[in-house]
Parts: structure tokens; C-alpha cells; sequence
């Protein structure tokens, strides 16, 4: 799958279930608010995305029981929330990189 | 509204649709019952990103399939018996032909006495067997670059 640096919504999704498993109405709400309304999944984006989460195994259905298809929860697995970690660090250090440069040029 | 999400969905492949249908309706649903809600040019917004979302979806899934599909092998593949019957047979009308042209040729006189008649490489490999021959190195060829190719993509799958 994409290997890092991941999309945004890629990402916010990944955010969206690191704190807690959800299905996905959910995650679209979680998204919605992390951002600031600023992006909006379409039904159609968040469940291709999810196919690929799933190929790749960064995230798995959790297993409920009588649960209806359109509640079904999904959640990181261990491999998935390494890749995000990687992901923090590395917007991190971008961050860090940029406010530096920003910081020399302005002084 | 509802009833066409669920008719655009039929644009996704089976297995997606088998897998995801059931939640993005779902989905759908409760963002609807959200968006009716909201105003005019909300639920507008929502109509269009949903559209647009579920169309390029469509159009992603399908071309993950199709690119798929194009190298794709199925594993111990074989040709059905009658295949091999009908291909004999054409085979042999082939060869049947040739050989008869090749009687024709040399039985009738040239037309211009000024060309000598064609007679066909008489020896050991004529014209028609050297083809075979050539067609038959090279199905060979080919039938081994595939086979390795399987055997290739088996171990693959059996160290994954």
C-alpha cells in the first residue's frame, strides 16, 4: 500500500481509530471534528480506503457478536499503529525542520 | 435518494459490494437522516460529495480489479479434452493442406517457360516441417516462461 508518507485521509482515518475502534459513520464524524470541518469523507473514500487498510493489515474488523454489517467496528492492529508512529515522528520532524528554517530566515 | 445510492453502488465490483455494500448504505443512511436535518445547501453539498465520492470509488475499484486481472494466472490450468481433439484435428487439415498444394505445384507446368517450375525443398526438413518445427520451439519457450512464472508466483504464495 502507500508506503509513508500516508494521505491525509489516510491518515486522519488511521487517527480516527488509534484512540478507539469505530465503525464508520464514526470515523466520518471523528474526521470531520479533528479537522475542523475541513475535511469531509465521502462514504465512497472512507471505504476504499478501509479495503486497503484491511489488505494491508493496519487495521482489522473487531469481532462483535450480533452486530449488523452496517455497525461493524473496525480497529488498528499492532502493525498499523507502528506505521502511524512512524508517520508522527516523521510529521514531527518536518515540523520541527520547518519552523527552524522559518525561524532563521525571519531573524 | 436512498434507492439510488444503492443502485451506484452496483457500479463497484462484486467483491467490494459483497464486503462493503451493506455498511456504506448503512452509512449513507445515518448521514442522510444528518443531512436532511441541515439546510438546503448543506444537504447539496452532501448530494454532490456523496456522488462524486461513490463514482471515482467506482471507478478506483474497478481499475485495482482490471490491473489485477491483467496478470493474473489461474494455477494448474488445463486445456479442456475437446481442446485438444479440435486442435489435432486443425492440425491435421493444415498439414493435409499443405501437402496437397505441394503435389499441386509440382504436378502442374509452369505457365511462363521463361521461369523455371517451384518445387519445394525436397530433404529432410521442407518448408511446412521447418515451420512446424519453429512453432513448436516456440510454444516451448513460451509454455516454460510460463510455467516458471507459476512456479514463481506459487512460492511466492506459500512464503506468504
Amino acid at each position: 500500500m502507500e508506503a509513508l508518507p500516508l494521505t491525509e485521509p489516510v491518515l486522519l482515518i488511521l487517527l480516527s481509530l488509534a484512540a478507539e475502534p469505530r465503525h464508520g459513520y464514526s470515523m466520518l464524524k471523528d474526521i470531520e471534528r479533528m479537522s475542523d470541518g475541513r475535511v469531509v469523507l465521502s462514504t465512497g473514500t472512507l471505504y476504499g480506503a478501509l479495503r486497503r487498510l484491511l489488505e494491508e493489515r493496519w487495521i482489522e474488523r473487531l469481532e462483535q457478536t450480533d452486530v449488523s454489517r452496517g455497525k461493524q467496528a473496525y480497529r488498528l492492529t499492532p502493525r498499523g499503529r507502528k506505521y502511524l508512529q512512524f508517520e508522527v515522528s516523521r510529521l514531527k520532524h518536518l515540523t520541527r525542520l520547518a519552523a527552524l528554517r522559518v525561524v532563521m530566515k525571519e531573524s | 435518494m436512498l434507492s439510488l445510492y444503492k443502485h451506484f453502488l452496483r457500479f463497484y465490483p462484486a467483491t467490494h459490494r459483497r464486503e462493503f455494500s451493506e455498511e456504506m448504505f448503512a452509512t449513507f443512511c445515518q448521514l442522510h437522516a444528518d443531512a436532511v436535518r441541515s439546510g438546503v445547501p448543506r444537504r447539496m453539498q452532501f448530494y454532490l460529495r456523496e456522488g462524486g465520492g461513490l463514482m471515482l470509488g467506482a471507478l478506483i475499484e474497478n481499475w485495482r480489479k482490471f490491473a489485477e486481472r491483467k496478470f493474473y494466472m489461474r494455477h494448474e490450468f488445463r486445456f479442456p479434452r475437446a481442446t485438444w481433439i479440435l486442435m489435432t484435428i486443425i492440425l491435421a487439415g493444415v498439414v493435409m493442406a499443405i501437402v496437397k498444394g505441394e503435389a499441386i505445384s509440382a504436378s502442374v507446368p509452369p505457365m511462363n517457360p521463361a521461369l523455371p517450375p517451384i518445387h519445394p525443398a525436397q530433404g529432410l526438413l521442407s518448408n511446412w516441417g521447418l515451420s512446424f518445427l519453429i512453432m513448436y520451439a516456440v510454444g516451448i519457450i513460451v509454455g516454460g516462461f510460463l510455467f516458471a512464472l507459476r512456479r514463481r508466483r506459487t512460492l511466492r504464495l506459500q512464503k506468504s
